[in-house]
């Protein structure tokens, strides 16, 4: 019996084939992995079951009925419940607000808060979530923020629960905890599919696996078991790929910059704690954590975006500090890590972006040198294998990967001393990525000093030549990437364990 | 023919702006017939006025100068992501500062002193909206609110001038003296109101334009205008390009006044402006914030103005009636969507008759 | 001297009614996600909907219906060009205000031959304390703090506000509900309206709401966004225009005088207002 049965699903946007009559089944009572590359078409369909997106062709039935789904209300009633992978909270609203509204089960027009809360708390109690209904959401981790939307689907009687991206955002140890859940509700005959792109976890939970690539379903519910990474990955992009390849950093030279001291509190709250780091000539520092441990603000200061309380920071032995401008006529690069909202402007063109930041070099007496810009643009677009129709295209008419090279780009072609990079590879397909990481490794060896900070666990690992974790605003250890394992990053990440405790560790085993 | 039917749905389809402004014509045309008056004859009397013959083509062109600046104006500011709602107290205070030094006994020769007086205008109009920009970008003050209010205000000061240190001795009228004949912005065409004002509006877009296409402060206001993070994090000092842009939509608005108190009344007069600034809104909108766009539709509705003062004479029609209609331009070149929507039912409609036709 | 304090007071109430109820309005926009910048034309309309109900009827109850009525449908309007055709909130308000004091005064023109007032219409009390209006107003103010807190159609309309795709994801009617907010927002605003010319005074004078929209704005963005804070926050601006209204005719210029109340609005907003974060989805369309 299929939980879900959708047949020759095809929806087109105005310049992509998003889906292409897809076909797709989910059993009862299995977790099913929905594994393809970013672009690929995966959250569309799952928009498309769960009522956000209206396909041109095709057809749906759940549990053998036939069924018009327009809207989620209409998914909802039909027992399908979906985990997006940006939250959909009220950072202000409590947890119970956030898992009842909608749906209060209170009689009359009256929404009685205390009630509300007692009864999300016997639920959260019954799944052993650990958690206060009452707590505003703004005040929980992502992991918790993550349980409160599972709750949101069981409150309204989910039977199908989609979870799109699950784990982008979570540690090691938390990932295990989701894990442990889906199980638990699998037992409950829920069936679930899981979104992702991530091979490792797809073997790891899924029961069987569906493959899309480019809008077209390349392989329907095939069983995990005995199947292998290599087989899925080349299923999923289309050729052989050569998954985590690196090299380390052959020079390492001196200093390019030193963080001696750096404090920065908003609202009483310390976001960066006396942040000290050293980064060399010739190497790749990776910072790992969870997102919201101080990162962003990290960054932000060292290009000059916030002014922190304390910063104390050398380039070459010569004192930082101003505005984000004297940041970058310092020779600090920076790649933001979300291109949308701080790397690119989408309304103007590729010119415009691509000289974006640098606009001082082409211009005399603030007359610009349309000359010039154009020449360095399409010199730019070939260098860097940018698929547009031409420079004066609009950034915004760009895919992910192709506007994440632009930013890098421009970054990487006004040779700068220091490369602050932020998330470089997230949404972006898997040619753009081993092309990014690839130029980032060639910069390296060139003797560039890089800042790496990544969510994604495998990639600071695999490109950094030193690794340092950030959490509450510290960074709260150091080493060589292959000296840490995975559980034990998810303890320094969720500051379960810290630095010292590490090191005595360490230091214990080695001497027994 | 229903080939061409088509074509002209493709036209309409890909011009929003000029589809809207003939629908707000129409649905203009559609409450005159409700309220008893004829539109063929409203729309031909205003046709007639604004360009049947010289006089006619003066007469819009008059109008159309204070429109091509006030949609200037609002233009530069918006290229920022600025609602410039406040064009109307600038260019009083303009006016007030061009008729400040215009009221000086400087006996300057013309060359010297009219420039002088102009640009007065424009520091003047420029600060006074300056000073908002200053306030969002120090306080973070909704530019919306503090342009309203500054109008009140500076419309009530210039009331407050012209009846008190600047009226005009031995008068009761409250008005100041007529200026000095050297003052006096040329006149194009004699015994019409068309001076040389309307070249400096049009000189005025055309420097904008290579302000925006062509210099690095142009570039930094359009990046800020998109988008503010990505301004920021390319150190672009966001808040010193917003005031910049403030400055200069206030100075053309100042340039508004000035020309205004020189060129036609030559003498300052309280309450002078009939709302440009908020009629400089609809010509922005129809040039869809392009400041070469801005001169034709400057155009289009000085023709609606100057054409409805003759219908108002020769047909009894109410001039009302064209401000309602300069709304409604306003709220259906914003609405793509809706224009779109009103194509399609017209098309479903015309496609029935054809059917049956066939 | 305490004659003219007690009159300086009931002119700061008098002067208040009106913000207060426009600005009760824009909290429920807002708190659907809907920019309140159209509360001028919504105020306008109250008030000529008010003499238009009055002078045909001869009622003033029905003039203070029709002013409702008059709100309420600019209100609509405001709503289906924001939803519906995703019009920029900030110009879809300011093309509604510009409408309405154009469709006005063509009607004033056409109906009474007169484009700068009306006639005199049959109107409720010129007294602020014994008016109908002044308690609704206050009726109005502890009802609409209770529905926003306190009921199930307040917690939907706030999650709306906050976060619109994230209220769709759990089948909330995300277009229904802001439509109920700015339609209630455009009767309260046009209550406020009617108040001025039907209660305040007994006639329509052209652009009769004179900014008061713009400053319901400022004074709802002050109480942030909460109506029993809007009374208070209120009662500073109407107290600034009461002044003004009492110190004419003690030599200073009364230009000067009458920029009081926007000079008012103005610092506070620039001294008052920081730091006051709307609702996350306002001004934001479904897609975004």
């Amino acid at each position: 019996m299929y939980a879900v049965e959708m047949r020759g699903i095809t929806k087109e946007y105005p310049l992509v084939r998003a889906l292409d009559q897809v076909d797709f089944f989910l059993r009862e009572g299995e977790i099913l992995s929905l594994l393809g590359e970013n672009g690929a078409g995966k959250s569309t369909l799952m928009k498309v079951l769960y009522g956000m997106c209206r396909p041109d062709a095709g057809e749906i039935r759940i549990k053998g009925e036939k069924a018009d789904i327009r809207t989620p209300k209409q998914a909802i009633d039909l027992g399908i419940g979906m985990v997006h992978q940006h939250f959909m909270l009220i950072p202000v609203m409590t947890v119970a607000e956030n898992i009842v509204v909608g749906q209060e089960n209170t009689k009359g027009l009256l929404f009685n808060q205390a009630e509300a809360e007692k009864r999300v708390q016997e639920m959260i109690d019954r799944y052993g979530f650990g958690i206060k209904a009452s707590q505003k959401v703004s005040e929980l981790s992502v992991g918790e923020q993550q349980k409160v939307e599972i709750l949101k689907a069981i409150y309204r009687d989910a039977e199908i629960l989609i979870l799109d991206e699950p784990t982008a955002v979570l540690t090691p140890q938390e990932v295990e905890e989701l894990f442990r859940i889906l199980r638990d509700l699998k037992k409950q005959n829920k069936s679930i599919v899981i979104i992702t792109h991530k091979l490792k976890e797809t073997l790891a939970i899924a029961d069987s696996v569906s493959v899309l690539r480019d809008g077209k379903m390349i392989k329907t519910g095939m069983p995990v078991q005995g199947a292998t990474a290599d087989e899925l990955a080349q299923m999923m992009v289309g050729r052989e790929v050569t998954l985590g390849v690196s090299r380390r950093s052959k020079k390492v030279g001196e200093t390019a910059l030193l963080v001696r001291d750096l404090v920065l509190t908003e609202k009483g709250r310390t976001l960066l704690n006396h942040v000290k780091m050293e980064l060399k000539k010739g190497e790749i520092l990776g910072i790992a954590g969870i997102e919201g441990n101080g990162q962003t603000e990290l960054i932000e200061c060292l290009t000059g975006i916030r002014r922190p309380d304390v910063l104390d920071v050398e380039k070459d032995g010569k004192k930082l500090g101003g505005t984000p401008g004297d940041f970058i006529h310092a020779g600090i690069g920076h790649i933001p890590e979300d291109r949308m909202t701080r790397g690119l402007i989408l309304e103007l063109s590729l010119q415009d972006n691509l000289i974006l930041g640098y606009q001082d070099r082409f211009q005399k007496r603030g007359i610009l040198d349309q000359k010039r810009i154009r020449e360095f643009s399409d010199n730019l677009l070939k260098e860097f294998r940018i698929k547009a129709p031409g420079s004066m295209a609009k950034a915004g008419s760009l895919s992910g990967g192709n506007q994440q090279k632009v930013v890098i780009a421009r970054v990487f072609s006004e040779d700068p001393d220091i490369i602050i990079v932020a998330q470089p590879t997230r949404g972006v397909d898997i040619g753009a990525m081993e092309y990014i990481h690839e130029r980032l490794l060639d910069l390296r060896d060139e003797g560039k000093a890089i800042l790496l900070i990544s969510a994604d666990l495998d990639e600071v690992k695999s490109l950094s030549d030193r690794l340092t974790v950030m959490y509450g605003g510290r960074l709260v250890a150091e080493g060589k990437p292959e000296e840490f394992d995975d559980m034990e990053l998810g303890l320094l990440m969720t500051g379960a364990i810290s630095g010292e405790d590490r090191e005595v560790q360490r230091h214990g085993s080695t001497n027994s | 023919m229903a080939a061409r039917t088509a074509d002209i749905r493709g036209i309409l389809t890909k011009n929003l702006s000029v589809t809207a402004l003939f629908m707000a014509l129409i649905l203009g045309g559609i409450i005159m017939a409700v309220c008893g008056y004829n539109p063929f004859e409203a729309y031909g009397a205003i046709l007639q006025g604004a360009f049947a013959g010289k006089k006619a083509i003066c007469q819009t062109l008059v109008q159309a100068t204070p429109l091509i600046f006030a949609g200037l104006a609002y233009t530069v500011a918006k290229r920022a992501n600025l609602i410039n709602l406040g064009i109307e107290g600038q260019l009083y205070i303009g006016a007030l500062g061009t008729s400040v030094i215009a009221l000086m006994p400087l006996n300057l020769p013309m060359g010297i002193w009219l420039p002088l007086a102009l640009a007065a205008g424009m520091i003047f109009g420029g600060l006074y909206a300056g000073l908002v920009g200053f306030m969002k970008v120090r306080f973070g003050s909704n530019e919306v609110i503090a342009t309203m209010m500054l109008n009140t205000i500076a419309e009530n000061f210039v009331e407050y001038a012209v009846n008190y240190p600047l009226k005009e001795e031995g008068k009761s009228i409250a008005q100041t003296a007529k200026f000095s004949e050297a003052l006096w912005l040329p006149r194009m065409v004699d015994k019409t109101q068309l001076t040389v004002a309307i070249l400096i509006a049009v000189a005025a877009c055309i420097l904008v334009k290579l302000l925006m296409d062509r210099t690095r402060i142009g570039y930094e206001i359009r990046c800020v205008g998109q988008n503010l993070q990505a301004s920021e994090t390319a150190g672009i000092r966001i808040g010193r390009v917003m005031i910049i842009s403030m400055l200069i939509s206030g100075a053309i608005a100042g340039l508004l006044g000035g020309t205004h108190v020189l060129g036609v009344d030559r003498r300052l007069i309280a309450g002078f402006s009939s709302g440009y600034g908020f009629d400089g809104i609809a010509v922005a909108a129809l040039a869809a914030d392009s400041p070469i766009a801005v001169i034709l539709s400057g155009i289009i509705f000085g023709a609606l103005r100057a054409g409805s003062m003759v219908l108002n004479r020769t047909t009894g029609i109410p001039t009302e009636f064209i401000d309602v209609i300069q709304a409604l331009i306003i709220l259906l070149v914003a609405a793509p969507l809706l224009v779109k929507e009103i194509l399609r039912i017209k098309n479903k409609k015309s496609e029935k008759k054809g059917g049956r036709k066939g | 001297m305490s004659s003219q304090i007690t009159s300086i007071l009931v002119s700061t109430l008098s002067m208040s009614v009106p913000l207060i109820l426009a600005a009760l309005g824009g909290v429920l926009s807002v708190r659907s996600g809907i920019m309140a910048l159209g509360l001028e034309s919504m105020m306008t309309m109250g008030a000529f909907c008010g003499v238009l109900g009055s002078y045909y009827s001869g009622s003033a109850a029905v003039g203070v219906l029709c002013g409702m009525l008059g709100g309420g449908v600019f209100g609509i309007c405001h709503g289906i060009l924001s939803v519906r055709y995703k019009v920029n909130q900030v110009i879809s308000g300011i093309g509604l205000n510009l409408l309405a004091v154009a469709a006005t005064t063509l009607l004033m023109q056409l109906l009474w031959n007169n484009k700068g007032s009306s006639p005199q219409v049959a109107s409720i009390t010129q007294d602020v304390l014994g008016s109908p209006i002044t308690y609704l107003m206050l009726a109005a103010v502890f009802a609409e703090q209770f529905v926003l807190f306190r009921t199930k159609f307040g917690l939907r309309l706030r999650m709306v506000g906050e976060n619109p795709k994230a209220a769709a994801t759990v089948g909330l009617p995300v277009h229904r509900i802001k439509y109920i907010a700015v339609t209630l927002c455009g009767v309260l605003a046009g209550l406020g309206g009617a108040y001025l010319s039907i209660d305040h005074l007994d006639m329509y004078v052209r652009d009769m709401s004179a900014g008061r929209g713009y400053i319901a704005v400022a004074i709802m963005i002050l109480a942030r966004y909460n109506p029993i804070m809007v009374l208070f926050c209120a009662l500073i601006f109407g107290f600034s225009d009461a002044l003004q209204i009492s110190l004419q005719g003690y030599g200073v210029p009364p230009q000067i005088m009458a920029m009081l109340p926007y000079i008012v609005t103005l610092l506070v907003l620039a001294f008052g207002v920081r730091r006051i974060t709307p609702p996350a989805g306002v001004g934001l369309h479904d897609d975004e």
